[in-house]
């Protein structure tokens, strides 16, 4: 059997990923994507656990996750296309019409 | 006890009083596009929480009239963790005051008839306003108080902010800010006194009766606290520059209001909570009450002869005449409170009288500014015998309810024990002051040949319903200076028990 | 039934008066005038009755009040005031001549206001108003009550001095005319304040009674004080220095309100006041001997300033200041005398003749001066004019008028038999039986008599430049005034002509009662001389000095204003003109007043709203600037980038994880 860290380093390095891409990108569609790779690595690290301590608790929430995250993009998305409408841009740095 | 008060008893009267604006206030707000209700349905409302209030006033037991004998109570638990009570009451020194601000109310609402620009929104504010104001004077309890303390800053800043002069908003934040400061100066001390009190029970006379037991190094923090969150609002120098301003902007009845309620929530609020709550912290600052009531009389007397502006004049003038006030509780001698408490309700009804002629003179003549008005009476003589009824009440011309109060005062300054009292002198001088600035500016204003500095063609004398406020005032002006002792009987008793609790051997 | 317990009714019946002009007045002739006369002649009646009975009676003072405001106590004293009326003798006597002088002025008025249109319902009421508080400031039965009616008298005052309110040097009269005596009117607050400091109450009928009084251990220097401040409210009523200036500027009033309010009862109410506290006052002779030097003082001063003046009105407004100066001489001399008298039997008596002349003086006083003012209305009404220089030759014209204000300028210049020589005289008697007492007096009854020499002087200057000398353009055109004018008018001129010779009535008629006027508890054995008061005075050598001085003051009038062969022009013209400036400018007090009113309070009112503005709300306004101004700075760290805000916390929280590894032992 695999061991347990295994799981969790694969998790932990999907989740830097993830956050450096949230961090760092500038188009909004790229942050979305990075947002959903964080979800997934919370993902692993639920189903994991479930696995290893013999829970189903952990894989139910898992697919209340995903639910979540589908929906998530949904709206993200909605809003992205909205702001390209309206601004002509979703490069975050160009959004601060509320600024100041 | 008589009959009526056991009806009012029976019916709840104090809940009622809150009741009746507020439902007023609302059926206002959601009045639709109907102008003529907008104007009578807060008329209909203010009225009658007038007439629930006279009959009050004429239920009162007077057998049972001391400190703590509260009457109408009516006391539900609201959050019983906290020891947060609805507890409602009112005594001899709330119940002239309760009534003062339903006819106040009513006659400013009256007075404002001719508002065109949002009506509904207008009236509905001033209605809430008596809402809090009702509140603050009634409540045994001081989360409610709070809470009602608030509630009354929030119309008003309304008030100024939209319907108010050139500049409103500097005056409306200004004014915001600065009593908000203070109000939550007063939080922390309400805070403090709960803690220390056992942390069980907000109930003003659960912790006044703790309160005898603090130490003194206690009280006096405590009472600094609350002097600094009232005097703010009555409002004594030099915290009181935001009344000048907030006055000159303020509509001509947000003005009435302010001036002859909001300032008188400062005066109660000392008299009611801080003197008999921490007397030994009273003491030990007498001296600090003393130096600022006399430096807000002295003060606002002289500021106001240097005014232009009639209604900015007026505003000063509040500040000399709550100085009076001030100097009355500073003796903390029965007759001092007693006094100072009349002159809350004296200047009430005085202050709502200059401030609807300084109306009336925007109104009809377009400006306020004295140097550019001279011999109205020609044109104007109703408008100039109010005026003159109002300055000279103003000025305490015996007969009238203004000298009822202030002579009492000087009295019971002169005989205070200590060796402070021969500063009755500057007191007494700034009378003369005031004589001045008032009988100067009606020179300029109503005497003389008539101004050709503003167009005079379309002067008219006062409209009904500005006429019919100043009339019922004037009239209570008069018949309150011929008989002041009916007021001062409500009051009598309560002002000695406060003064038996702080141990001046005066 | 008593009259007296209906006392209180006096004041009362002119309200009535007023509140009928004030709601009919539009609808009835003379704009509600009627209704007043009515209603005021009715007080008069009541007073007469009143005082009648009092007269009559045993003497000892009637009195009833109820309480008006119960303040509480401290200290055991009750504060508690009442309101009331209180009758001896001389309320009595005040009650008559106020009454009197009331009723014939408003019946006068009917005529002299004619004119004024629709104007003429407001002057009504307030003198309505005014009489109210005249009367009910004489019936009061204490200090606080007396100060009550005593502020409304000064409010009427305001108001009729600035009846034609739209003539800016009325308006400015009015002005002043209040906030002189309202400085008085707080030395009377500070009097009231300290009278009830030391006694624990206002009443008169305790107050004045020795064996009340006595039974407190008083701090002399408190009652000093007390009585010091009630003189101070005096020198604001009564125009004396150096409060004295509103009341030649009170001119600027109806000549009606001039008489009544300026001359014959309000500025009498100081001397009233005086007098009413003569029992208190007599324990404190350093006040007396303030009282006689002001009143001394006053009476020499305002007549030189009577000397030059041009106007009918003012001239007589200076004499009133005058007059009113020998009133306090009076009672401060006699005061004096009293206060050092000891139990000295014959001291205490003359002493007490001190107070009479004042009395006696006040009462003929106001009966001349009410007919000099009026006769000068007379003339105002005739010619339109108040400047004596325009007047001249109008006694072919106005026959009537000429002769009665002859009779009042011969009672004021002190020619008996008319009134004003009684009492004058009798003025002066008292300070040379002061100057018994205490030399310096000698300086006062100078003055006194010169005053009389400087009295006749200008009152007969004023007659022959009026009534005398060539037909001026005015006079063409003059006609003698309507019936309500010159009868009361010639009723005035036989009061002038007779009151003095009351003091020659035998036992028991009005002499006793002026005698009998001294104050509760310095009572002395009543001498009534009758007849015999004309064998005292002619043999004594004073009153051929104050005679001769009168006569010599009549004489130099002639000649310079009649005759013409004296000429003023060495005081006119040239370098000699100084003092004839100085008279003119009223020594400069009209300039000092506006010096110390603009320069003084109003500049102060200027600083302190500087200060209000730039220091006080400086502060404020600087503390919201720094607050606004390091929010613009502090929001600078919000960019609005979330991606910043989410560096921002991974940082964070990476750094709390590392920071729990290694220290709280998270594993």
């Amino acid at each position: 059997m695999i061991p347990q860290e295994y799981f969790l380093v694969l998790s932990g390095i999907l989740f830097a990923i993830g956050a450096f891409g949230v961090l760092t990108r500038k188009n909004a569609i790229v942050v979305l994507m990075c947002v959903e790779i964080m979800l997934n690595a919370a993902n692993i690290n639920f189903v994991t656990f479930s696995v290893f301590s013999g829970g189903a608790a952990g894989q139910v929430f898992a697919l209340f996750s995903i639910a979540i995250a589908a929906a998530e993009v949904a709206v993200g998305l909605a809003i992205l296309l909205n702001l390209q409408k309206l601004q002509d841009t979703i490069e975050l740095q160009d959004l601060n019409l509320l600024r100041w | 006890m008589s009959e009526l008060y056991d009806l009012l008893q029976d019916i709840n009267i104090l809940t009622l009083l809150l009741l009746v604006p507020l439902i007023g206030a609302l059926l206002t707000f959601f009045s639709g596009k109907n102008e003529k209700a907008a104007r009578l349905l807060p008329i209909v409302f203010s009225g009658l929480t007038l007439v629930l209030a006279s009959l009050m006033l004429l239920g009162f037991d007077f057998g049972n009239a001391g400190i703590n004998n509260y009457q109408y109570v009516e006391q539900y638990d609201w959050v019983p963790s906290l020891g947060i009570t609805y507890h409602l009451g009112v005594d001899g020194i709330s119940v002239p005051m309760v009534w003062l601000t339903t006819l106040l109310c009513f006659l400013a609402i009256l007075f404002s008839w001719d508002v065109k620009n949002r009506t509904k929104e207008y009236m509905g504010l001033m209605l809430v306003l008596e809402v809090g104001v009702l509140g603050v004077f009634m409540t045994l309890d001081f989360f409610l108080f709070y809470i009602f303390w608030e509630i009354v800053l929030i119309p008003m800043f309304f008030l100024i902010s939209i319907w108010g002069g050139p500049r409103r908003e500097y005056a409306a934040i200004k004014f915001f800010i600065y009593t908000h400061i203070a109000s939550l100066v007063l939080l922390l001390a309400i805070f403090a006194m709960y803690f220390v009190a056992g942390g069980t029970s907000f109930d003003m006379i659960y912790i006044q009766e703790q309160g005898m037991d603090w130490s003194i190094g206690f009280q006096v923090m405590m009472f600094l606290a609350l002097f600094f969150g009232f005097g703010v609002k009555m409002p004594v120098v030099p915290f009181h520059t935001w009344l000048p301003d907030a006055h000159v902007e303020a509509p001509t009845a947000g003005s009435v209001l302010l001036a002859g309620l909001l300032l008188k929530m400062g005066a109660y609020g000392l008299i009611r909570i801080a003197i008999p709550t921490l007397p030994d912290g009273a003491r030990e600052l007498q001296w600090l009450i003393i130096i600022v009531a006399i430096a807000s009389i002295l003060y606002g007397a002289l500021a106001s002869l240097a005014q232009k502006d009639l209604k900015k004049m007026v505003a000063f003038s509040s500040i000399s005449h709550m100085g009076i006030v001030l100097l009355g509780f500073a003796t903390f001698s029965a007759v001092g409170i007693a006094a100072g408490v009349f002159q809350m309700f004296a200047h009430g009804l005085i202050t709502a009288v200059l401030f609807m002629v300084c109306g009336v003179t925007q109104h009809i003549a377009g400006t306020r500014e004295i140097p550019k008005l001279g011999g109205l009476a020609t044109k104007m003589p109703w408008f100039a015998t109010f005026m003159m009824i109002g300055f000279l009440a103003s000025l305490g011309l015996p007969g009238l309810v203004g000298f009822a109060a202030e002579m009492p005062v000087f009295f019971a300054y002169g005989f205070m024990n200590g060796a402070w009292n021969w500063l009755i002198l500057i007191p007494i001088a700034s009378v003369v002051i005031t004589a001045a600035y008032y009988i100067w500016s009606m020179q300029r204003v109503l005497f003389g040949p008539l101004t050709e500095k503003i167009d005079t063609s379309h002067l008219h004398d006062v409209s009904w319903y500005e006429a019919a406020p100043l009339i019922a005032l004037c009239a209570l002006i008069i018949f309150f200076g011929l008989q002041p002792g009916l007021i001062y009987d409500f009051i009598r008793p309560v002002a000695e028990a406060i003064s038996a609790l702080v141990p001046m051997g005066v | 039934m008593t009259f007296v317990e209906y006392t209180w009714l006096i004041p009362l019946l002119p309200i009535i008066g007023l509140i009928l002009a004030a709601a009919f007045g539009r609808k009835t002739p003379e704009d509600g005038g009627y209704f007043v006369i009515g209603s005021v002649a009715l007080a008069c009646a009541m007073s007469l009755l009143v005082a009648y009975e009092f007269f009559t009676g045993d003497g000892t003072p009637v009195y009833a009040s109820q309480v008006w405001i119960d303040l509480g106590t401290i200290n055991g004293v009750q504060y508690q005031f009442e309101i009331g009326y209180y009758v001896d003798y001389l309320t009595a006597l005040l009650l008559i001549v106020v009454s009197i002088l009331c009723t014939l002025i408003v019946i006068y008025s009917l005529g002299y206001m004619h004119e004024e249109g629709d104007r003429k319902r407001r002057y009504y009421v307030e003198i309505a108003l005014f009489i109210t508080g005249m009367l009910g400031m004489v019936v009061a039965s204490n200090y606080l009550e007396a100060f009550i009616f005593w502020e409304m008298m000064g409010l009427c005052s305001y108001l009729l001095i600035g009846f034609w309110y739209y003539k800016p040097s009325a308006a400015k009269a009015a002005k002043k005319a209040f906030l002189t005596t309202r400085i008085g009117d707080i030395s009377f607050m500070l009097g009231i304040i300290a009278l009830f400091g030391s006694f624990g109450t206002l009443n008169y009928h305790q107050l004045f009674d020795p064996a009340f009084t006595e039974s407190f251990d008083v701090n002399y220097w408190m009652l000093l004080f007390a009585m010091l401040c009630f003189f101070g409210a005096a020198v604001g009523k009564s125009a004396q220095f150096p409060l004295h200036d509103w009341l030649p500027d009170a001119m600027e009033g109806p000549t009606t309100v001039s008489a009544l309010i300026h001359a014959a009862t309000m500025v009498k109410a100081g001397v009233y006041l005086v007098a009413r506290s003569f029992p208190l006052m007599v324990h404190t002779p350093e006040v007396m001997i303030v009282i006689a030097v002001i009143g001394g003082f006053t009476a020499f001063f305002a007549a030189t300033q009577a000397l030059n003046n041009f106007n009918i009105k003012r001239v007589l407004a200076y004499s009133t200041i005058s007059q009113l100066g020998f009133m306090f001489l009076a009672l401060g001399c006699g005061g004096y005398i009293i206060a050092t008298a000891g139990a000295d039997e014959h001291l205490l008596e003359v002493g007490n003749t001190g107070y009479m002349a004042a009395i006696f003086h006040l009462m003929n006083h106001a009966f001349f001066k009410a007919l000099l003012f009026l006769s000068a209305g007379a003339v105002i009404h005739a010619v339109h004019t108040e400047d004596m220089r325009k007047m001249g030759g109008l006694s072919k014209k106005l026959k009537i008028t000429s002769l009665v204000m002859l009779i009042g300028a011969l009672a004021i210049s002190g020619i008996p038999p008319f009134s004003g020589f009684w009492s004058k005289d009798l003025v002066l008697e008292s300070t040379i039986a002061a100057a018994g007492v205490n030399p310096w007096f000698w300086i006062l009854y100078i003055a006194g008599t010169v005053t009389a020499f400087l009295t006749a002087f200008y009152m007969f200057r004023l007659w022959f430049m009026t009534f005398k000398g060539e037909e001026s353009e005015a006079a063409h055109h003059a006609h003698e005034a309507p019936a309500s004018m010159w009868v009361p008018l010639v009723i005035l001129a036989i009061a002038a002509t007779i009151t003095g010779l009351f003091l020659l009535m035998p036992d028991g008629g009005l002499p006793a009662v002026i005698y009998t006027v001294s104050p509760e508890g310095l009572a002395i054995p009543g001498e009534t001389l009758g007849l015999g008061w004309i064998e005292k005075f002619f043999t004594a050598w004073p009153t051929y000095v104050s005679l001769a001085m009168a006569v010599f003051g009549i004489g130099v009038a002639y000649l310079a204003y009649y005759k013409k062969t004296l000429s003023m022009a060495f005081y006119t013209k040239g370098g000699n003109k100084r003092i004839y400036d100085v008279l003119q400018r009223r020594y400069y007090f009209p300039e000092f007043y506006d010096y110390v009113g603009e320069k003084g309070m109003y500049g102060l009112a200027r600083l302190v709203d500087f200060i209000d503005r730039k220091v006080v709300d400086g502060v404020v306004n600087a503390i919201a600037a720094v607050a606004v101004g390091s929010s613009g700075r502090f929001r600078k760290a919000q960019t609005g980038m979330t991606q910043t805000y989410a560096a921002v916390v991974v940082a964070a929280v990476s750094v709390i994880l590392v920071l729990l590894y290694i220290f709280a032992g998270v594993r």
